[in-house]
């Protein structure tokens, strides 16, 4: 089966964001990443679409997404002083849904830049 | 972050002769940012490439990068504070006494010629890691850094700028910033955005038990924090959102998978010098993205009635639907 080489691909294991990544693909798994150095290559190897964990774990078990979705909204509803903390490895995109989640639950948010 | 003296990696590769890597491993951490961005690029104002530039690596400790440098300044643990200070102070052509240099683990001579070279330089740039911001004086120590780079303009082009790591750690930096108007350590339980680190930021706040529920996303606290902060996650319910089952998804009573940034999500990501760049995902992934995955949450806790007593829910930051 040939590959699909996506050309330009952005790497973002760790703050240089390089945009020159050449990534030969299939369906599952990412073959070889051109101009990514070590690091960038274990990144973009070690992910695949495999199903490899369950959707949702709530209190240990397996569980769907909207019962997950649903038990999280419940946990962070009922807290006085929920904590949004995190938005490393995540896109600007949810970064800014996680702003918004912390300001609806007056809570405290907060990133790795803290630490 | 308001203020600092800065450029982008763009402005570096193509001027700057004079390289300070100050607290930070890129040989081993930011592996391509010698070759990309730094020491080995020619250029239009540097034709001659490495031989036109000079790197400076400020550590503790002889790292790989060291290889790398024309000039390693190995300092004493916990003393790159006085050093900035002294810098900042014989830059100007303030008295230091040498008890006072000798301090940092530094000779005179070898602080003189550093100064001399800075001032000699066209665009000198001072790239600050980890060692320097997360070791005693923390962002003090950034601030000095920040400021001698601001001084060092009185006698050339100088800028600074902090190896970020973490992927896209500085777009949370740059969404916070835009969003609430602070960059991290922010509450909200007055209705509007606060900051104040050491009181908001997680580690603090976890030690102490602040906090009732913690909403983890992108991060792995679990294998990184002090093991009170842990204790506290696994007291109180936690809710995990990572592409795998962590650390902290174990001691947490929600994990959702999600699809991995960048690999089988799309969307933007900051690079260090603050410029976003698009994602280009290769793979199709069984599981949602974060977004979907915290929109989802915010409808769903949106529909429950809000608890202050008249029911209403003022929103600082509009980003629902």
């Amino acid at each position: 089966m040939s590959l699909q080489v996506i050309e330009n691909a952005t790497c973002t294991f760790c703050g240089c964001v390089c945009d020159d990544i050449q990534l030969h693909h299939d369906d599952m798994r990412i073959h070889k990443a051109n101009h990514a150095c070590v690091l960038g290559t274990a990144w973009f190897l070690n992910h695949t679409a495999e199903k490899k964990y369950p959707v949702a774990l709530v209190d240990g078990r397996e569980a769907t997404l909207d019962e997950a979705i649903e038990a999280a909204a419940t946990h962070l509803h009922a807290a006085d002083m929920p904590l949004v903390y995190g938005m490393s490895n995540t896109t600007c995109e949810a970064q800014k849904q996680c702003v918004a989640l912390a300001d609806q639950l007056g809570g405290l948010l907060d990133s790795h830049t803290s630490l | 972050m308001g203020g600092k003296v800065t450029c982008t990696l763009g402005e570096v590769k193509q001027r700057a002769d004079f390289i300070i890597y100050w607290g930070g491993n890129p040989a081993e951490c930011h592996p391509r940012h010698f070759t990309k961005y730094t020491i080995m690029q020619k250029s239009r104002f540097l034709p001659r490439g490495r031989k036109d530039r000079t790197m400076v690596l400020v550590d503790i400790r002889e790292t790989k990068s060291a290889k790398a440098a024309d000039i390693f300044l190995q300092i004493r643990p916990g003393k790159d504070f006085e050093l900035i200070t002294i810098l900042r102070a014989l830059i100007k052509g303030q008295p230091v006494a040498d008890e006072q240099i000798a301090e940092t683990g530094l000779s005179r001579a070898v602080v003189d010629d550093l100064i001399a070279r800075m001032k000699r330089a066209k665009f000198g740039c001072m790239f600050f890691g980890m060692g320097l911001s997360m070791t005693r004086g923390k962002h003090m120590n950034s601030a000095a850094l920040l400021c001698l780079a601001a001084e060092m303009n009185a006698f050339t082009k100088f800028v600074a700028m902090p190896m970020r790591g973490h992927g896209n750690v500085t777009g949370a930096d740059v969404i916070m910033r835009w969003q609430t108007g602070f960059p991290f350590g922010i509450s909200f339980n007055r209705g509007y955005p606060r900051y104040n680190p050491g009181e908001f930021s997680t580690v603090d706040v976890l030690v102490r038990g602040d906090c009732d529920a913690a909403f983890i996303i992108g991060a792995d606290p679990g294998a990184t924090m002090p093991q009170p902060a842990i204790d506290h996650l696994a007291r109180i319910p936690t809710i995990v959102l990572d592409p795998h089952v962590t650390h902290t998804s174990r001691i947490a009573r929600v994990h959702i998978t999600t699809a991995p940034q960048g690999i089988a999500a799309p969307g933007t990501a900051y690079r260090m010098d603050e410029l976003p760049m698009p994602l280009k995902p290769a793979l199709k992934s069984p599981y949602p993205s974060d977004e979907e995955v915290v929109r989802r949450i915010n409808e769903a806790i949106a529909r429950k009635p809000f608890w202050l007593p008249d029911g209403r829910q003022p929103q600082m930051v509009a980003t629902l639907g």
